[in-house]
């Protein structure tokens, strides 16, 4: 990305409420012009913070926001022009949907005329034409998301924040809102910064996600990287289903450990955030790479493992067992004829390629 | 497939009958509460606003004249059994002294009939008859004048509207129309307007003044919050009598604030501050503020800060957003408060009659007066009838708007 | 609420203004209970600073007098047998009223709180004119059944107000475990909704204790409360002694709010999820 297409920038950023604890520490992120970038993370990561900051409602204790290439530090949150979509929607009950569109308009001191158009105009684009007249208690709460997301739109801004925007609705509307949001995102080539804590939710619609934990970003990538290469513990076990087996390492070379875990076995993974031969790791392997019973010549290790539950699930097979003394060890197999079921209380060996599984840092 | 269908309506008949046992306890438990008001109540509300039209008495005094005076036709002069019967009543009358009640009653219709009656009265006993007609007027020639007649015939029905009018500055005139009293005599309805403009008055300060103390409550960190809530309930705890009182003494002429006022020199000599106008809008806004606070608190605590937030992120500065996002969502707010505040003030009678001086007296003033000095309870009761009238009407229509659940008391 | 870096001037001006009348407001408001209350304590005859020295003698006299005596022991018969019968009363009455949904149930609300909106002086006019054909002017009767009437909506709506967080299943629940209504209304209703009976029973004590306009209409000299002494003493010969009482009352208001406080916390207590 080049320096000149850096919409949003955040330089050395600190905030702190009550002037001892830290919320956010020391954040530094660029986001580009007409990227889609998620800030995922458990609630009390700082991650709704960081909007608040942008959108200019918090004041950052430390550091610099830039946007456009200037400071906004010093900018009340009005004449910023950044569109903000809210948790709640926050359409003035006492306005009429077309009301609520206008508003922004209206304290731009713009034309009756154009106002009117302007509004009808991003009413036909959230498909909401016929709505202008309504109160938003008359509307549904998909139909409120939509207006609260034109609201956003209507003047204009080209970076549009959204604080967990999707949060009160059912699962099936939430998806077509996304779906939505992302097609209205692409036509309209603005920047968004969305926040977010369900994860599928940034891995279906973002560019970039910037996962949140404890008031620093421990990785910003986009969502397959997130998810195949994770950089830490956290971001292995907060982004999709895995296993941890805590070990320590025996060797270092190629790119690889040689780990033996606590229970006295030995495996191997790629060394992504080790210390030095000696020191302890956690390994984290997803489900869906675990081998189970695998042919012995070809694969460098076998550990043991035994089966505690089987969960029939259609298209796969879940299976809980107790590998190195985690009893949570969890393995999904595909359900295809060849391979034999596994039976409750069998005692299998599994295995898994050394680069398919992260050695990681402890936590 | 039967059977189901006579389960059914057995069904439907137990459940109905669970129903109504629910009522009946219902309204068992709410009888006897009900009854007590009813009879202490409902009840003497409902004979206080007949009282204001009851005429009875004078036809129990009159009993007589009241049947012998109805078929007059109005025109010239009653013929003498009217007059025969008037004696009759008289003889009774005077020695049991409810001759003078009457004579009273008939006065504050036309001026003289009191006199006419105790005349009457006393020299009674000379006159010659039957026939009386001649005697009567030889003995005073206002007997002889029909406007007495008028007066003393619509006076002995058993409604009469004289109070009522009254309250409007409405009095009959010689032909039994409906006129304006004199403009000396006419003070109800410059009263009626002063209570009611006194009400708005103080409704206006009460939500100048409460609204911005309700907004910081309703905005402050919890410890400031407590604060003023503890104030708030302090002066709301604390009696009627003890406030008004307090404002008497810091308002006096050697008073905390013209104290105050000389020392920083900004005044030379005490203001008036008490005992007028002015004293009575401080201590009736003093003592109705709570209400006006209380019921805005609770709306505007309820008020998420996101609308705001959206407002200013949409372009609007931070006055523009206050006032155009943020004040309109008080109005349920307001709404209850200026009801409960006006609707109060508009019975007040304790503050203004101490803190007061005679021009600044309202409704209930006058209800008290002519019942505690004047013992004219027809009058008393046709004040209170308007009063309540009022009071009741702008309770209607306000209520259908602002619910008064959104006054809490805590 | 804290003021923004980047405020512009009108904004800064706004917040401080703001703050400024808020505490002038808040002076108006306890300005007037406070200053009366070292008053009281003015070893001298004057009602105005400054104060020529301490003393309790107008405390002694208050507690001295006759008068007083007599106008506080009133005040006490009354304002607690006024309290009690409207608690009594009002809390059957909200359980009758929050049970089911009968036809006419609003007006009949509306007709239960209307004491609270019908002027006082009305009200005291109409039990005045009533008393007098019944006799019940010059009585504790007259006065205490009056105050119960205006009392006791507020126990109506405070009762109702803990009643819409209990759940009515309890009461089911103690009938199917064996216990009969009235037991299950002492045993488990009651206990649950203690809070808003109380607080119901301080507020109709409280309005006994500071009504005057009826007792000004039908009591006698013999049932002058302390309101009504107040009233007329202000308004004919007014002494330092009426602080002591003022100041009394102001204390009592104080424990007053102090206790629905406690009730209020109690009750949220109760009603929140652990």
């Amino acid at each position: 990305m080049k320096t000149d297409d850096v919409h949003v920038s955040f330089k050395n950023v600190q905030k702190s409420y009550d002037g001892i604890k830290l919320v956010v520490k020391d954040l530094n992120l660029d986001i580009g012009r007409g990227e889609f970038v998620t800030m995922l993370g458990p609630s009390g990561s700082g991650k709704t913070t960081c909007l608040m900051m942008l959108a200019g409602f918090e004041p950052a204790t430390q550091g610099e926001i830039m946007f456009d290439g200037r400071s906004i530090n010093n900018i009340p949150p009005h004449k910023r022009g950044i569109g903000m979509v809210f948790q709640n929607y926050a359409l003035f009950p006492h306005m009429t949907v077309a009301q609520n569109l206008a508003f922004p308009l209206e304290v731009r001191k713009m034309e009756k005329a154009k106002i009117d158009e302007k509004v009808q105009h991003v009413l036909d684009m959230v498909e909401m034409g016929e709505f202008g007249d309504r109160r938003p208690a008359q509307l549904s709460g998909g139909q409120q998301q939509r207006i609260a997301l034109a609201r956003a739109l209507v003047f204009d801004a080209e970076l549009v924040l959204m604080d967990e925007p999707l949060g009160a609705l059912d699962k099936q509307l939430r998806e077509q809102m996304q779906y939505e949001i992302k097609n209205i995102h692409e036509q309209l080539g603005v920047s968004v910064v969305y926040v977010t804590h369900d994860q599928s939710e940034a891995l279906t619609m973002s560019d970039r996600i910037c996962v949140f934990n404890d008031g620093i970003i421990q990785q910003a990538a986009s969502p397959d990287d997130l998810y195949e290469r994770p950089e830490n513990s956290f971001v292995a076990q907060f982004i999709g289903e895995n296993n941890t087996l805590t070990g320590t390492i025996d060797t270092l070379h190629d790119g690889l450990a040689d780990v033996t875990l606590e229970s006295g076995e030995k495996v191997s993974a790629a060394a992504i955030k080790v210390g030095k031969v000696g020191e302890s790791t956690m390994l984290s392997v997803r489900p869906e790479r675990v081998i189970v019973n695998p042919d012995e010549s070809k694969v460098p290790f076998t550990i043991a493992g035994h089966v505690q539950k089987l969960i029939y699930l259609g298209d796969h097979i879940r299976c809980r067992m107790t590998v190195a003394g985690n009893d949570e060890f969890i393995i999904k197999m595909p359900n295809d004829s060849e391979d034999r079921l596994l039976a409750v209380g069998e005692d299998v060996r599994v295995s898994w390629k050394p680069e398919d599984c992260r050695a990681l840092d402890v936590i | 497939m039967v059977e189901e269908a006579v389960s059914g309506t057995s069904l439907l008949k137990k459940l109905r009958r669970t129903e109504r046992r629910k009522k009946i306890e219902a309204v068992g438990l709410i009888t006897p509460l009900f009854v007590l008001m009813l009879i202490f109540y409902f009840i003497p509300i409902g004979l206080m606003l007949y009282k204001s039209i009851d005429n009875s008495q004078m036809r129990e005094i009159m009993p007589h004249t009241a049947r012998a005076i109805e078929h007059w036709s109005g025109k010239g002069l009653p013929d003498e059994p009217v007059y025969t019967a008037i004696v009759e009543d008289m003889k009774v009358a005077y020695p049991n002294r409810t001759l003078a009640k009457a004579g009273r009653r008939l006065n504050f219709d036309l001026v003289g009939f009191h006199s006419l009656l105790s005349k009457t009265g006393r020299k009674l006993r000379k006159l010659k008859g039957p026939p009386y007609k001649e005697a009567l007027i030889k003995l005073d020639k206002k007997w002889g004048d029909p406007r007495y007649w008028t007066v003393l015939q619509r006076g002995l029905k058993n409604t009469t509207l004289i109070y009522l009018l009254a309250t409007l500055d409405l009095r009959y005139d010689d032909k039994n129309n409906i006129t304006h009293v004199p403009d000396e005599q006419a003070i109800y309805v410059s009263i009626i307007g002063r209570t009611i403009y006194i009400s708005i008055f103080v409704t206006v300060l009460c939500l100048v003044i409460g609204f911005p103390f309700a907004y910081i409550m309703a905005n402050a960190t919890t410890r400031v919050r407590n604060l003023m809530m503890i104030g708030l309930m302090l002066v709301f705890w604390t009696s009627l009598l003890v406030r008004t009182l307090s404002w008497i003494l810091v308002l006096q002429n050697k008073g905390v604030v013209n104290s105050i006022l000389m020392w920083a020199g900004l005044i030379s000599q005490p203001l008036d501050l008490v005992f007028n106008r002015i004293g009575v809008y401080i201590a009736m806004t003093h003592v109705l503020l709570p209400f006006m606070v209380l019921p805005l608190f609770s709306v505007m605590s309820g008020i998420p800060s996101y609308y705001v937030r959206a407002a200013r992120s949409l372009g609007a500065t931070s006055i523009v957003a206050f006032f155009r996002v943020y004040v309109p969502q008080t109005k349920p707010g307001i709404g209850a408060g200026c009801l409960m505040v006006f609707i109060q003030a508009l019975g007040y009678y304790i503050t203004p009659a101490l803190v007061g001086g005679p021009k600044d007296q309202m409704l209930s003033y006058f209800v008290a007066f002519f019942v505690n000095e004047r013992v004219n309870w027809s009058m008393a009761s046709a004040l209170g009838l308007m009063l309540l009238l009022i009071t009741g009407s702008l309770y209607l229509i306000l209520g259908k708007h602002v619910s008064i659940t959104n006054i809490k008391l805590n | 609420m804290a003021l923004p870096i980047h405020a512009s001037t009108g904004e800064r001006i706004w917040y401080y203004a703001f703050r400024v009348i808020c505490g002038v407001i808040f002076i108006f408001l306890l300005f007037p209970i406070l200053t009366i209350i070292p008053l009281s304590f003015n070893a001298g005859e004057f009602l105005h600073y400054p104060l020529q020295g301490l003393s309790l003698r107008w405390y002694h006299e208050f507690l001295a007098t006759g008068r007083w005596a007599v106008a506080v022991k009133n005040s006490f018969i009354i304002g607690v047998s006024a309290a009690t019968l409207a608690t009594i009363l009002g809390t059957i009455a909200a359980v009758g009223i929050n049970r089911t949904d009968f036809p006419g149930k609003q007006l009949l609300v509306a007709l239960l709180i209307s004491p609270m909106v019908v002027p006082l002086v009305i009200t005291a006019l109409a039990v005045y004119l009533f008393y007098a054909r019944i006799g019940l002017n010059d009585t504790y009767i007259g006065i205490i059944l009056a105050h119960t009437i205006l009392g006791m909506p507020f126990v109506l709506i405070t009762v109702s107000a803990t009643l819409q967080g209990f759940d009515y299943s309890l009461i089911r629940a103690g009938a199917n475990l064996g216990a009969s209504p009235v037991r299950v209304f002492f045993k488990i209703v009651l206990p649950n909704i203690i809070p808003g009976v109380v607080s119901g029973a301080l507020f109709a004590f409280a309005i006994s204790l500071d009504e005057v306009v009826v007792v000004l209409f039908v009591a006698g000299p013999s049932h002058r409360t302390l309101p009504r002494q107040m009233f007329s003493g202000i308004r004919e010969h007014l002494s330092p002694t009426f602080l002591a009482v003022a100041t009394a009352l102001i204390v009592l208001a104080a424990m007053l709010m102090l206790t629905l406080e406690m009730l209020r916390k109690r009750n949220e207590k109760l009603n929140s999820p652990v």
